[in-house]
């Protein structure tokens, strides 16, 4: 290497002052005061807003169309899983052969199903079956999966080690296997419940994922340790401070595993080892139609169109909902 | 005395060089802004600044002042919706505002260079070091065999007594005929007979870098040493014959000041410590010889003796390279010692510029008198707080130690005695000593400092006193009591006296919680008042740190950093401690909300007797703030002596390396 020097300036004089002649165009130069007004330092802007995460979240979801869009498609498919006879006055199960396969009209804008029973009543009463499953289920692994996830994530050490392998074990028993051979032993119970607690066993397993990392996460920043160092019990910290703070992932992973919940019911009952045909279904109505695919495709579009439509909305919901809840995640 | 004349010489040549070509870069009423949700923010407006060949221009500014912008607009690399919408940037007399991108790429690397912020995240983890430089110059067909000089190297390397002959003259040596060499030039040194020829090749073997030295500075050190010239130049164009990738990799390497370069190539950014990152990152830098650098922040990430070395080594480089710096900094000790000129950014305008020295000495605009009284690095005293202002530092001491309870209670209100902390390093048997038989005390009513730079086990100390980690051996005494014996009722009562300030303002309040909460939860743990009085509390600790009690219902993620940390300062507040530990409170902050949050506390302390442990890597600040200091150099503890005593009569070779590390610590300023 060269050791040319060129030191131009007055760096290593020590004590003299030694001002060089600036070059051309590095004169000294002050601007003058009223062109940049100087502020305060670190002031601060007594105008603006509160806001915390939640309303500023809430002001986000307002403004964006997908959630407008999709929360008024789940509020109205609530509405008809708790209101059926609001929407329509046919009795599902109360078919008549002789309108097998019968065209639209009248008071049945859908049609005849194979049995003669009115494809419109039919789609507006499974939707019960379908969202109350998709609902309970989401409560149940919620409760388990984040409470499994918690424990772990904050106790940490052996008891961690241990759900963490549990977890595993679970994880590895694929979700429509298992939930095939479980279900094989309750064939004739038309209750939702035997699908509900089939579909938490196997899934709360992503939700204690999730919620592990998401109490790892706000366990290790500062202010649990300021909180400590003021006086507060762990306890006292996991309540007040760790859970509040990991409660946003949990929300999102709730409310986008919704709609693949109704679609996991769906795809058991078609496979027949869901509700039995008993109990209106969309599942149920797709299975028995899948036969008239090609003489009456209409049966078979109704409920599958619906099952598509709600999970849709529950999933923007809960892409909305992400991304008002962490805007890091938004590609822009 | 003729070195000094020639070194003058040089000096008015460069000058008369750099006035005759005109300026490098010249920025001219430069005008970007962002665009977001529909408004335009005008990040820089009206900013005109210029670089000559060869020179260091600091642009200096806090946060959010269009330093580092401007900086990306000159290399077309502005981020996000930032765009140019006026005025002109030209280097060599070129226009580049509007160029399209692909005649950009050929300028960036070429002739302008970057040295990043942040060592850590700007090398790719995935690829080894001598890849990564590899990339740049393959990016920019360099020759790999032949150095590249500016013309303003050359002219000046002219002035020299060996000259440039030819072309290949400028090639490098390769690693394979370096043996060869060093053994013909010593029989040459040995036949000369004129210089003691250990000493010599000695010194050619620290020189002599493969890929780095060229057959011209071959032939000169081989003529300094006393060998003929026919001869040097002989030898040295038999056996410099130009290196390969390889050796040029290995030189940019050790030319940017990391040693045992072959093998560091090899390595992975994850082997490499923040200091040898930043290291490459010039390597990378300055692998296609460009004439304009540009460092945005190159060392504040860095402890402040590496950022020293490395902003030595980077002169020492571009000066002989010619290369001109355009140094973007927050600190104005640090530009004023590096740069010749300066330019003070302030809300995307420039508010004053000129000669570095002069700028420092005489400011002129209200900001830049603001920035130079509140530059921890350019304070030569303790602060003295609102109250006390006037009286002398020793009386103030007395007024603290005095205080009317403080006959019954112990002088010393924290005193650590052989505290020592260990961990298990992952993979390895034996433990690591973090902390390793440090003994302290606090006097009531004072700030005892602890400084060191990162990894010396400062804030492991920090944490020990606050019982928030548990010391492997060794005590914590409190008001003469140890505190490991303490039952959950003592430690409560503690926690009660004894607060923190953590280090980041971002990290340290729940962001769930509001303002009102956040300050009311020492509060509410301790059962201190009802609803009612605690929110009167909270308004008065509010004021205590000159906040409104409109923040009350805001939340963290609205205050800007230096707010937040007032914040923290009003919870610790709450419950009338005696000891508050700051671990780097201030580190994360501006100058000038650092030193408004240094006379809060120093305020603070004044008012109510409050003692300190102050935990810094930053001995300026130490300067304002302590009466007492401990050094701590890899979890020993090695001075421990007044503040002034430190200052001023240094023991330790480390303080006083520590102390010359500050920057602009030795420029002697004067405000008018």
């Amino acid at each position: 290497m060269t050791d040319t020097t060129m030191n131009s300036n007055s760096r290593d004089s020590n004590a003299e002052v030694f001002f060089p002649d600036p070059l051309p165009g590095q004169e000294r130069f002050v601007a003058s005061l009223d062109q940049t007004p100087l502020k305060e330092v670190d002031s601060i802007d007594e105008e603006a807003p509160a806001t915390s995460m939640w309303a500023d979240a809430w002001k986000t979801l307002r403004k964006n169309p997908i959630f407008i869009i999709s929360a008024i498609l789940v509020v109205f498919v609530v509405l008809v899983a708790l209101f059926p006879s609001l929407f329509t006055k046919q009795n599902p199960v109360s078919c008549n052969l002789e309108n097998s396969l019968e065209g639209g009209g009248g008071g049945h804008p859908f049609g005849y199903d194979l049995q003669g029973c009115d494809v419109y009543a039919r789609v507006v009463y499974g939707a019960r079956t379908s969202v109350s499953i998709g609902i309970m289920t989401t409560i149940l692994v919620t409760l388990l999966g984040g409470l499994v996830g918690a424990i772990a994530g904050f106790c940490g050490g052996w008891i961690d080690a241990v759900l963490s392998r549990v977890t595993d074990i679970f994880f590895a028993i694929p979700m429509l296997l298992g939930a095939i051979v479980l279900l094989q032993m309750f064939r004739t119970s038309t209750s939702i419940w035997k699908i509900v607690f089939t579909l938490t066993l196997f899934g709360w397993v992503n939700m204690a994922r999730i919620t592990r990392s998401a109490v790892l996460e706000a366990k290790n920043l500062e202010f649990n340790t300021a909180s400590t160092a003021l006086g507060s019990s762990p306890m006292r910290n996991l309540f007040r401070h760790i859970i509040p703070n990991s409660l946003a992932p949990v929300i999102v992973m709730a409310t986008m595993s919704l709609g693949s919940y109704i679609v996991s019911e769906a795809t058991l009952s078609f496979l027949g080892i869901g509700l039995p045909s008993s109990v209106v279904s969309w599942g149920g109505d797709i299975s028995t139609a899948q036969n008239l695919l090609r003489t009456n495709p209409s049966v078979l579009f109704y409920p599958s169109a619906a099952l598509a439509i709600t999970v849709l909305a529950f999933i923007m919901m809960g892409d909305a909902v992400k991304d008002a809840l962490d805007p890091k995640s938004r590609t822009a | 005395m003729s070195e000094q004349t020639q070194a003058e010489s040089m000096k008015s040549e460069l000058a008369r060089q750099q006035v005759a070509n005109g300026p490098l870069l010249d920025v001219k009423d430069l005008q970007v802004d962002f665009t977001a949700d529909g408004h335009s923010v005008h990040a820089v407006r009206d900013a005109s600044f210029n670089v000559y060949p060869g020179q260091w221009v600091a642009i200096v500014g806090e946060s959010g002042s269009g330093k580092s912008t401007s900086a990306m607009a000159v290399l077309g690399l502005l981020p996000g919706t930032g765009k140019v919408i006026g005025g002109s940037i030209k280097l060599h007399g070129r226009e580049l505002v509007g160029l399209t991108r692909k005649d950009y790429e050929d300028i960036r690397g070429r002739q302008m260079g970057l040295v990043p912020q942040d060592p850590m995240s700007n090398l790719n983890p995935v690829w080894r070091i001598g890849t990564q430089v590899k990339e740049a110059l393959v990016a920019n067909n360099m020759d790999v065999s032949r150095e590249k000089r500016s013309q303003l190297a050359k002219m000046l390397a002219s002035s020299e007594d060996v000259t440039l002959k030819g072309q290949d003259d400028e090639l490098f040596i390769a690693s394979a005929d370096l043996p060869g060499l060093m053994d013909e030039a010593r029989d040459a040194v040995t036949k000369a007979g004129k210089a003691d020829v250990d000493q010599a090749i000695e010194h050619f073997r620290s020189e002599w870098d493969p890929g780095s030295e060229t057959r011209w500075g071959v032939a000169r050190d081989l003529i300094a040493a006393g060998v003929d010239d026919d001869e040097a130049w002989a030898i040295a164009k038999k056996y410099v014959k130009g290196s390969d990738m390889n050796d040029r990799i290995a030189g940019l390497l050790s030319e940017a000041g990391l040693p045992g370069a072959v093998t560091r190539a090899r390595q992975y950014p994850h082997e490499f410590s923040g200091g040898m990152r930043q290291r490459a990152l010039i390597a990378m830098g300055l692998a296609s010889r460009p004439d304009l650098l540009i460092a945005d922040e190159p060392t504040s990430a860095l402890d402040v003796t590496v950022q020293k070395k490395i902003l030595d080594h980077l002169q020492g480089l571009t000066d002989s390279l010619g290369t001109a710096v355009l140094f973007i900094t927050h600190d104005l000790g640090l530009a004023a010692e590096r740069a010749q000129h300066i330019v003070v950014m302030y809300k995307g305008q420039v508010v004053e510029s000129g000669p570095s020295l002069e700028v420092l000495q005489h400011p002129q605009h209200p900001y830049t008198k603001r920035l130079v009284e509140a530059a921890p690095s350019l304070a030569s005293q303790r602060i003295i707080s609102a109250k006390e202002r006037g009286q002398d530092t020793r009386s103030l001491m007395e007024h603290h130690t005095k205080g009317e309870q403080a006959l019954e209670k112990s002088e010393h209100i924290i005193a650590v005695e052989h505290l020592t902390r260990e961990f298990k390093l992952p993979r390895k048997q034996e433990m690591f000593k973090a902390v390793d038989d440090v003994s302290f005390s606090v006097k009531r009513g004072t700030t005892l400092a602890i400084v060191g730079e990162s990894g010396s086990g400062k804030s492991t100390v920090a944490n020990m006193v606050l019982h928030l980690l548990k010391p492997t051996a060794g005590k914590v005494l409190y008001e003469g009591k140890d505190t490991s014996g303490f039952g959950s009722r003592e430690m409560l009562d503690f926690r009660r006296h004894v607060q923190p300030v953590f280090q980041n303002p971002y990290g340290s309040l729940d962001p769930m919680y509001s303002i009102y909460r956040s300050i009311e939860e020492p509060l509410r743990i301790h059962g201190i008042g009802d609803n009612r009085s605690r929110r009167d509390r909270v308004k008065e600790l509010l004021e205590m740190v000159e906040m409104p009690s409109s923040v009350m219902g805001r939340y963290p993620n609205e205050l800007s950093g230096g707010q937040r940390q007032r914040i923290a300062i009003a919870r610790a507040m709450a419950l009338n401690p005696d000891v508050i530990i700051c671990d780097e409170a201030v580190s994360a902050l501006d100058v000038l909300v650092q030193d408004q949050v240094l006379r809060l506390l120093n305020d603070l302390q004044a008012e109510r007797g409050l003692s300190y442990l102050f935990i810094t890597h930053d001995l300026a600040v130490v300067r304002q703030i302590a009466d007492e200091v401990v050094v701590m150099q890899h979890g020993r503890l090695v001075e421990h002596a007044t503040t002034d005593e430190v200052f001023d009569h240094p023991q330790r070779q480390y303080t006083r390396d520590l102390l010359d590390a500050i920057p602009g610590g030795k420029l002697s300023l004067g405000l008018d």
